[in-house]
């Protein structure tokens, strides 16, 4: 019998300074552990407890896997310390991903904040490396500050470049600096002349609680159904297996429904952005 | 599947060789006259418990606090269960088991610690006859009589009890113990029906007035922003007792320590009435006011649960009106919000 409560220990191979309040950490899972994209897994930094955070790279790579992770806690600032080297558990993959085969031949919007790049960098990675499937991406992605854009180097060019006439990618900052050239306004202020076809389009929204309210709206008013808006559904969580009751939306448990939800299924239930 | 019958002195045969299984745990009335479940060791004589006992039957399969994990990995197997009876389950504990099995043992995992010792349980289930005040199983959708779920359930009749096989576990143990076992005759059977009948009776007379005009799940999609709430929480003081009496109630929190130069992970029963229950990363919280939590365990049991299980949440047991230091009562509860 598997048990489903145990960590399968992990050692942080590289650790990569993202922004002042978030890093990569570059894990290698000592027990085969894989994931679809939009998966999450619970990360245990030994003997303080776990907290779920989902995959940052492809799901294709298995050997090694990425989480990008913002420090704001118990155990999100203990992994904050750790180094090269040393381990941590992984247990996982828990929930339902993005529903990528269902989004064959469509064109794909994805607005993002924050830390809410981290899902969406394995989601783009893996709907870049089946990129015949899909008829266009656009990544509209949004941060504080030019030092708060979470993956800087693809987002400013190199991701774009994979393929110009499929892929577009738009960076927008809440406020400018002296070097920053972009867009400034929050991301919904660049969630519009979209150029794509709404009738054959989904999008994802990710990001921090108010950035997925107001991000959802524009794609309501953008005249996306519902059913067409996968929303990132981040509630409290602990066992991730569906048993515990914390992550309780509605009927829902959205470590185990979720997280990745569709809007028409989650629009009614109670206090959905807190 | 069949009937028997067993008189009383065979009956308590029956239990001593059933102690050979492993640990056996009775129901029986204390001095106080409470229905309590007990060692088999600790109790005197066996005596009909009449009516469910006053904690639930969960810590048996969910234990309040378990080791369920030790890392780093060294994946050794999990730890066998041993087997264990338990005498003296009421339907509406049943009822819970089966609610317990379909969180636990469904979905894309199972929790192999639940799934262990519930795979040894052996469950000895009984009609009721001596119905609580607090006793509503009959509005839940729950009989107060064993209908499914048990390994055997007994029946109180003259001179003995009508033993009904439940399940391939019950019908081994009454095959290896056959001498004392006999056909249950048509008498036998009318004395259980008329016991049934007027136990369903009582329990159908002081539950009447708490009867949801429609049903459960159509109340509750009418009644989310009811008053009801607000005026009933005023004496909740937030301590879970409602909660962790509950038969059915399922969560629990995952908790590491250190143990030596290794770490352990604990599961210990959690409380969606505390307020860390669904505080997220930076301090929000989607259920941040006590309404919203005390209203939460009444939509768990009757909205959500349904929903995803096809059967209340709740089993009508009455534990949580005898439990609550505030005096809430469920009942109540949801017949003011009815009215309204
Ligand atoms: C499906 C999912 C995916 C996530 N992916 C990422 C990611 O890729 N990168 C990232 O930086 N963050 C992610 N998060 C948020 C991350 O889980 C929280 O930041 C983290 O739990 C905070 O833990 P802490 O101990 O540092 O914080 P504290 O505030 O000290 O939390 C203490 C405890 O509260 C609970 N808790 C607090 N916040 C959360 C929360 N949001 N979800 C569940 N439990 C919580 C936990 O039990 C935690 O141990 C994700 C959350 C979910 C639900
Ligand atoms: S609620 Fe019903 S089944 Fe449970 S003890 Fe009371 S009468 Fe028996
Ligand atoms: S996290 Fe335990 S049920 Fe979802």
């Amino acid at each position: 019998m598997k048990n489903v409560y145990r960590p399968i220990d992990a050692e942080i191979l590289e650790v990569i300074d993202e922004t002042p309040t978030i890093k990569t950490f570059v894990v290698e899972p000592k027990e085969d552990i894989g994931f679809a994209t939009g998966q999450f897994m619970e990360v245990t930094v030994p003997g303080l407890g776990e907290a779920p955070f989902t995959p940052s790279s492809s799901p294709n790579v298995k050997e090694k896997i990425d989480f990008t992770i913002m420090s704001v806690g118990k155990v999100t600032e203990e992994l904050h310390r750790m180094t090269k080297g040393q381990m941590v558990g992984v247990r996982g993959p828990m929930g339902k991903g993005y529903p990528l085969d269902a989004w064959k031949g469509k064109e794909i919007l994805i607005v993002g904040g924050g830390v809410g790049a981290a899902p969406l960098r394995s989601l783009f990675l893996a709907l870049v490396e089946r990129l015949d499937d899909f008829k266009k991406i656009l990544y509209c992605y949004g941060a504080r500050t030019p030092g708060d854009i979470v993956y800087k180097e693809q987002i400013l060019d190199k991701w774009q470049k994979i393929n110009p006439k499929k892929i577009e990618i738009r960076t927008t900052v809440d406020e400018g600096d002296s070097t920053w050239k972009g867009n400034v306004g929050v991301v919904t202020t660049v969630v519009k002349d979209l150029g794509i076809d709404i009738n054959n389009s989904v999008g994802v929204v990710c990001g921090p609680p108010i950035m997925m309210k107001f991000g959802t709206f524009a794609l309501v008013e953008q005249g996306y159904p519902d059913s067409a808006i996968h929303l990132s559904m981040e509630k409290n969580m602990s066992c991730g297996i569906g048993k515990c009751g914390h992550c309780m939306l509605g009927e829902y448990m959205v470590c185990q429904d979720g997280p990745v939800m569709t809007y028409d299924k989650v629009k009614d239930k109670p206090a959905i952005w807190d | 599947m069949q009937t028997h019958f067993i008189t009383d002195t065979d009956l308590v045969t029956f239990f001593t060789s059933l102690e050979k299984r492993g640990p056996m745990y009775m129901a029986v009335r204390d001095e106080e006259g409470t229905v309590r479940v007990k060692p088999s060791s600790e109790v005197g004589s066996y005596s009909y418990p009449g009516v469910r006992a006053f904690q639930p039957l969960k810590p048996f399969f969910f234990s309040a606090l378990e080791e369920v994990a030790e890392y780093p990995s060294a994946d050794k197997p999990l730890k066998e269960a041993r087997p264990f009876t338990i005498v003296g389950a009421a339907s509406c504990d049943l009822r819970a088991i089966e609610a317990l099995d379909r969180v636990f043992l469904e979905g894309d995992f199972k929790d192999p610690f639940y799934e262990e010792k519930r795979s040894k349980a052996l469950i000895i289930g009984f009609d009721c006859t001596d119905p609580l005040e607090t006793c509503f199983c009959v509005l839940m959708g729950v009989e107060p009589y064993v209908e499914k779920g048990f390994d055997l359930g007994l029946a109180k009749v003259e001179g003995g009890y009508v033993v009904e096989v439940g399940s391939d576990k019950g019908k081994q143990v009454v095959d290896d113990n056959k001498g004392l076992f006999k056909p249950a005759t048509e008498n036998h059977l009318s004395q259980r029906k008329a016991l049934r009948d007027k136990t369903r009776d009582i329990v159908e007379k002081q539950s009447r007035e708490y009867k949801p005009a429609t049903t459960w799940q159509d109340l509750m999609s009418k009644v989310y922003e009811d008053s009801t709430w607000a005026r009933n929480v005023e004496t909740c003081v937030e301590c879970g007792a409602c909660l962790f009496i509950c038969p059915t109630c399922q969560c629990f929190l995952l908790y590491d320590q250190r143990a030596g130069d290794r770490f352990k992970r604990l599961k210990m029963w959690d409380s969606c009435v505390y307020k860390n229950f669904t505080r997220v990363a930076g301090g929000a919280n989607p259920r941040e006011r006590l309404i919203d939590r005390f209203r939460h365990r009444y939509y768990h049991k009757l909205d959500y649960f349904p929903k995803t299980y096809g059967f209340e949440g709740c089993t009508g047991c009455g534990r949580c009106i005898v439990a609550c230091p505030g005096e809430i009562d469920m009942r109540k509860v949801l017949k003011e919000a009815d009215k309204s």
